[in-house]
Parts: structure tokens; sequence; C-alpha cells
């Protein structure tokens, strides 16, 4: 803790007093009051950082889990998640160019492939992602590790992660993509994101069969992803490739796919301001509600106060103490409403199937967000102690 | 006495009492917000039917929700115009498109409406009255909430649509809803040039409106005789059941909010607590001397509750006009209609008092250690 407790020399004696923890602590009620208080508007805030968090982590993990430095899509897409093929040949154009260690397919689609619940026949559209089993594109080790059960004809991976009326949640068994008959070989956890319930993996062969079936076209592939060959200079290797592909075709790094797409999701989805305005609401909140602690607190101890500036303490001097002890109830309910908060990302998560994930930035955001909120409210009840007159109180 | 007392103490120190107010009115707006948003993630899913004329409508067997609702086949509605009780039978056809004429080079997708816009099936009246204009070919309206990437809506603007080259022959206002970021509607035929291989024979909604005094359960019942297998009759409150039960449950959205409204009670209660609570502190002497001239426990208690609910119920008037001006702020912003409604006000009404009765409740513990022998 960085705070440098306010102490009270103590007259001959050689400990000082931490003021600020012992009034803190001498009533052990009124703290308990007073850090659920402040955890609850504390955990109002958690849970709307981390549900903004969880909107976009779950557009984003799909992009975070290529397996590419370098992807080539369709200029024209607006969002990844959308039908925008590019030629297969741009990949052997890539390959040629110097710095290219490979420059692989992905084949996906999100309108087009309907899934069968193993469990009651029903049928609902899907995302599916086809591939070459022997040019990985995911980063997922079981992904990987099942490539070799996806060369055979008609089996794929499903996520299981995926929202549960699709029946995902096993590890074999058969059901059905558009009318045709596939085997499950095994299960990866990826979740679903606002635009697809679940996830369907498998080779480029059988999503080329599937993809038949329902709109009678050639499946076309959405994506190049390039890996570098070891030393090779990103960015020159970026600029010949822009270079040596069709001016319609987009080069860009993974980290700028995933940054236009959170752009993309920032500008017209509204999860940005709905958990934006949770988030104040609770900070107000917490305001209000570390006031009236702090308010009361300095109320009781008025006399004391007052018997300190009576015997030469600083008007200053007694403002640290008031700000301190404002700080270490913030603390006090921070504590406590982070831990909670972690078990709630987890249940929520798991119920909603929502990557809920705390992170270093939701907690100092948070940590930030309550020190302020009791600060401030600090500052405006001290007043009273700034006015006390010792010859008043008695 | 109780009651009177109670006022006395919450008017005795006006400015606690403010404070108080100002924290029960933030905790209700903040349940305000959170059931305004649950509800209007559902509402934004009603919206094409909020804005449909029927009573019946006739979906495939394999409808999942509005934008996933499946085809049945022209003949079925055709079968089922032909009823003593039908008046009126549309055809509704949904296809996505590319709109070749995006912000930046982009092609977002378009959500495309194909029906008769002189059938009155939709409510805007500026879809019937620009039907003429539709009646051209390659012609389409767009609605006028369509997102700024696709560019200029302006009326006479010619569009790449997939392979076709479309003229915006003018706008009209329903909203986009979760139908896509841009929305437009044309004719029938329009619609069959747009998407070939699709043709008109295949239907995605079909509106049916009765004749009048025809009771809608007993004709939907009739008809799915008449139409056969493959396709399905909703009543509107059946519909608004399934669409409304689909948004909050097999999405994230009930739980989102569901939890933020759970979360925002609490954070209420303890607003409400602490400041009940400290008000009991303070008048403990006051309290004792009460207990010490007669009155029980149970009056005390009454009079902490009626200052708890006093505070509710006085936070709760600003905090409903409040809600009503924010709700139109995120409506601004967000598109999804947040709206109040008496519901909404029952609703967290009741909340409220719950959170006045909850913190009451724990306040009260402190009054029983309210012993005149102690204090005095």
């Amino acid at each position: 803790m960085a705070i440098a407790f306010s102490t009270l020399a103590r007259r001959g004696g050689s400990r000082p007093v931490p003021l600020a923890w012992r009034s803190l602590t001498a009533n052990k009620r009124r703290l308990l009051r007073s850090s659920a208080g402040i955890g609850f508007a504390v955990l109002l805030m958690l849970m709307q950082l981390g549900f903004e968090g969880a909107f976009f982590n779950a557009s984003l993990q799909v992009l975070r889990a290529l397996d590419a430095d370098i992807v080539l899509q369709s200029t024209h897409k607006y969002q990844f998640a959308t039908e925008d093929p590019i030629p297969t040949s741009v990949l052997a154009s890539a390959s040629a160019v110097a710095g290219v260690a490979s420059a692989r397919p992905l084949y996906a689609d999100w309108f087009g492939l309907f899934w069968k619940d193993p469990d009651d026949g029903k049928v609902y559209l899907v995302r599916g992602f086809g591939f070459d089993p022997d040019k990985p594109v995911f980063l997922f080790p079981e992904i990987n590790a099942g490539r070799a059960l996806l060369k055979q004809q008609d089996t794929v991976l499903v996520d299981r992660r995926a929202r549960r009326f699709l029946g995902m949640d096993r590890t074999g068994g058969q059901s059905e993509l558009n009318g045709t008959k596939v085997a499950i070989v095994g299960n990866f956890a990826l979740g679903p994101d606002f635009t697809s319930d679940g996830t369907v993996v498998m080779s480029a062969a059988t999503f080329a069969a599937a993809m038949h079936g329902a709109a009678g076209n050639p499946p076309g592939m959405e994506a190049g992803l390039i890996k570098l060959s070891p030393g090779a200079d990103r960015a020159m290797v970026l600029a010949a490739l822009k270079k040596s592909v069709p001016a319609e075709i987009a080069v860009m790094t993974k980290a700028q796919l995933i940054e236009k797409e959170r752009a993309f999701q920032a500008d017209v989805s509204s999860a940005g301001p709905i958990f934006a305005i949770g988030t104040i609401v609770g900070f107000v909140v917490g305001m209000l509600i570390s006031y009236q602690i702090i308010f009361t607190e300095v109320s009781d101890q008025l006399p004391q106060y007052a018997t300190l500036k009576a015997i030469g303490y600083p008007t200053v001097y007694l403002l640290r103490v008031v700000l301190e002890q404002a700080a270490l109830n913030g603390i006090s309910g921070w504590v406590p409403a982070w831990l909670l908060s972690l078990g709630l990302y987890r249940l929520i998560g798991q119920i909603a199937l929502l990557p809920m994930r705390m992170s270093v930035e939701i907690s100092l955001v948070s940590l930030a967000l309550t020190l302020s909120m009791c600060l401030i409210s600090a500052a405006i009840a001290v007043g009273r102690v700034i006015r006390t007159d010792p010859a008043a109180v008695f | 006495m109780t009651i009177a007392l109670a006022w006395k103490i919450l008017t005795h120190d006006k400015g606690r009492t403010l404070l108080a107010l100002l924290g029960m009115f933030m905790a209700i707006l903040l349940v305000f917000i959170q059931l305004g948003l649950f509800f209007a993630v559902p509402l934004g899913g009603m919206l094409l039917y909020d804005n449909m004329r029927f009573d019946l409508l006739l979906v495939s067997s394999h409808y999942e929700y509005q934008a996933q609702p499946g085809v049945f086949s022209l003949s079925q509605l055709a079968a089922a115009r032909a009823s003593p009780d039908v008046a009126e039978a549309t055809p509704i056809y949904f296809g996505f498109a590319k709109w070749k004429g995006g912000v930046g080079g982009s092609w977002p997708d378009l959500f495309v409406i194909g029906i008769d816009p002189a059938s009155g099936a939709l409510t805007p009246d500026s879809i019937a009255t620009q039907s003429d204009a539709l009646a051209r070919p390659d012609t389409m309206l767009v609605d006028s909430t369509t997102r700024p990437i696709f560019g200029s809506l302006a009326t006479s603007r010619l569009v790449q649509i997939d392979d076709r080259n479309e003229t915006i022959v003018g706008q009209y206002l329903l909203g986009t809803g979760f139908m896509g970021l841009g929305v437009a509607l044309v004719d029938e035929a329009n619609f069959a040039r747009l998407f070939p291989r699709r043709g008109l024979g295949q239907v995605n909604l079909g509106a049916i409106r009765l004749k009048p005094g025809v009771n809608p359960d007993r004709a939907a019942a009739d008809l799915q005789k008449t139409i056969g297998p493959g396709a399905q009759l909703f009543t509107r409150a059946k519909l608004a059941g399934r669409e409304t039960s689909y948004w909050t449950t097999r999405t994230s959205v009930g739980l989102i909010f569901g939890s933020g409204l759970l979360i925002s009670i609490v954070v209420g209660i303890m607003v409400v607590y602490q400041i009940v609570s400290t008000q009991v502190t303070r008048q403990l002497p006051q309290f004792a001397t009460l207990k010490a001239i007669g009155y029980g426990d149970g009056a005390l208690a009454v009079t902490v509750a009626a200052m708890s609910v006093m505070i509710a119920v006085a936070g709760f008037a600003p905090a409903v006009g409040a809600a009503v001006g924010l709700y139109g702020a995120i409506r601004q912003k967000t598109l999804l209609p947040v709206t109040m409604s008496a519901g909404h006000v029952a609703a967290v009404l009741a909340a409220a008092l719950v959170m006045a009765a909850v913190s009451a409740l724990l306040a009260v513990g402190g009054l029983r250690r309210a012993d005149p022998a102690d204090v005095f």
C-alpha cells in the first residue's frame, strides 16, 4: 500500500500512531458497513467494465486465434464476419515474395452453413471455417491436434463453448451440416460472438462439399494467412506484398486486422455507451455512499479533531488524515469487490458463454475510479473539519 | 405518531436528507437504465412486427426469430388467403445483398425487404405513398436509420447492389432493429430481379389480416389445417412471447442486464441503509428516551421503515423524470428502442419500495441496541 500514513508523534514515545488506520478500524461494525456500501458500488462498476471487455473479447478472439503475421483479405470487407471472397491465386503471388514463409487459405462462412442439433434435430445457422489440414491456420492446440482426423471427408471439430441449444458440447457422434452427414471428431473452446452462436471447423474439402449443398456456389477464400520467415523484416515484406497482389486485396498485419475489427465494433455497436453509462452511475452512487460514510465519521470525530487542533496540529494535517481515511475506505471496499467479481466473471462467463476476463486494465481502472470517488467525496466532506473551532466544540 | 416522527427526523437535518434523496434518486435511475436496456433488446427484435399490420403471421415450421425465419411456399399463403376468415394475406421476402458503395470502398451487407408497397402491411405511410416510384425497375427505398457506413442515402443516388445498379427513390422510417446495419425496401418484381435464383415462390413471412370480428386464435387453428405441413401460424401475442424469450434466453442479453438490475437493486439497498442507519445511530439517545417512556420496539421499527419509504418515494419521482430524459439520450446514441412504459414505472416503484423495506430491516437491528440504561 503506497499510502504514507499521517501519524501522531507520540509524546516521548517511540512508535508513531497511524491515525487514519486507527479511526478506520476503531468501529468494526461501521467498517463492515462502509466497505459493503462502497464495495457494491465498485462491484457494479467492475461488472459493467467486465461486460464491455467481454463484448470486445467475443468479437475479437477468433481473430486473435489466427496463426498469422500478415493477413490478406478483400478491401471491401467492413468487418471480418462478412462474405467477400478473394481469389486463391493471391496465395501464389504472396508466396513468391521474399520473407514469406507460408501463405495459407482460410475458408469461412457466416450465413450459409446450417447445423443440425444432434439431440433434437433442429437446424441452426452457424459459423464455419475450412482449411487445409496440412496447413494449420489456428493457434488452438485442440484444432491442430485434430488435423489428422479432419483429413477424412465429412469430419468436423465443434466449439464446445457454443450456445447449448446447438448440442456441440460433445466429443463424438454424428450430425448434419447443410444436410450432409458429418462425424464430430473433436472439439475446441471458442464461444459465441454477437453474430454467430457456434463454430464448426473442417477441412477445405468438407467445407466445399457443405457449401455446395446450400448455395450451389463454390466456396470463396475469405482470407490468406501469411507467416514470415525467421528474421524477415515485417515492414519490408508488408510493402512488397502490397505491390505483388491486386489493388482490391488489403494487406495488413494481424494487429491491424484486430484493430480494424475493434474500431468497427465500437462504431456500430452500442456496447461502449451502454456500459459506460452503467459505470458512470456506479461511480456517482459510490461517491454518494462514500460521502455519507466520511461525513458521518468526520462529524463523530469532530471533538477529537478539535482537540488535535487545540494542541497545535495544523489544519493541513487534519486534511491529510481525512483524505487518507477516505482512500482506506475506498480500498476496503475495492478489495472484496474485486475478489467477488472474479467469481462473478467466472460464473456469468460460464452461464452466458461470455469471455469475461479480469485484466490488469480493468483492475487499475476500477481502482482509480474507486479512489477518486472516495477522495472527491472526502474533499467535499472535509470542509467541516477545516471550520472546526476548538472553542465551539467544547 | 411514528410517521410524524419519521417526518420530523427527516426534515430536521435537511442536508443529510437531501443526500439521502440524491442517493436514492441515483439508485432508482440505475434500476431504470438496466430495466430499459433489458427490455430494449427484445423490443429491437420486435421492431418490424410492431410496424406491421397483421392478425396472424404465417411462417416456416423452422422459424427461429425474425432475422432467421426460414421459408415456406407461396401456395400455402394463397391457401390461407382463400379462407373466408381472411381479408388480406401479404407475402414478405427477406434477402441479404452487398451494398457496393459504402464509405472507404467498403461493401456493407444490406438487408432487403421485398413487399408489395401498396399492400399496407407495413405501417409507415411513406412506403405506400412511394409505391409508384418503387414500381419502376431497379428502384429501392432505404430506411433513414441506415448507418453512415453506407454513405449517402440521397434520392436518385445510383448504388450497385450485388450485380445490379439500383436507384434510391426515397426513404422511409421504420428502424433497422436487428435486421442489419442498413435496410432497403423493394417491390416484389425488383426483389425477384435482385435475387434471381431465389424467385418469389419461397416466402419468409405471410402477414394475414382477418375479417372484422374473426377470433385470431380460432382462425389460427382452422387455417393450420388448410395450409398443410411445413408452415405455422402465430397470433400477435404468441409471436411477441416467442421473440422476447428468444432475445432474453438465447442470447446473453437477459443475463447481462438481469445481473446489472440485481446489482443496482443491492446498491440501492446499500445507499438507503447507509443513510437510515446513520440517522438511527445519531438519534439513538432520542430513540432510547422514547423506549424509556414506553414506546415499544415495534413503534420504533415503524418509524425507521417510514423514513426509508419516504426517502424512496421522494427519490422516485425525480428519477422517473430523469430516466425519461436519459432514455431519450440512449435511444439517440444506440438506436435501441429504450422507452418508458407504465409497466416500467410500476416495476421500478416496487423495486424502490423493496429497497426501502430491506434497508429499514437492516437498520432496525441497530435500534434494538437502544437501551435506555446504556445511553444515559
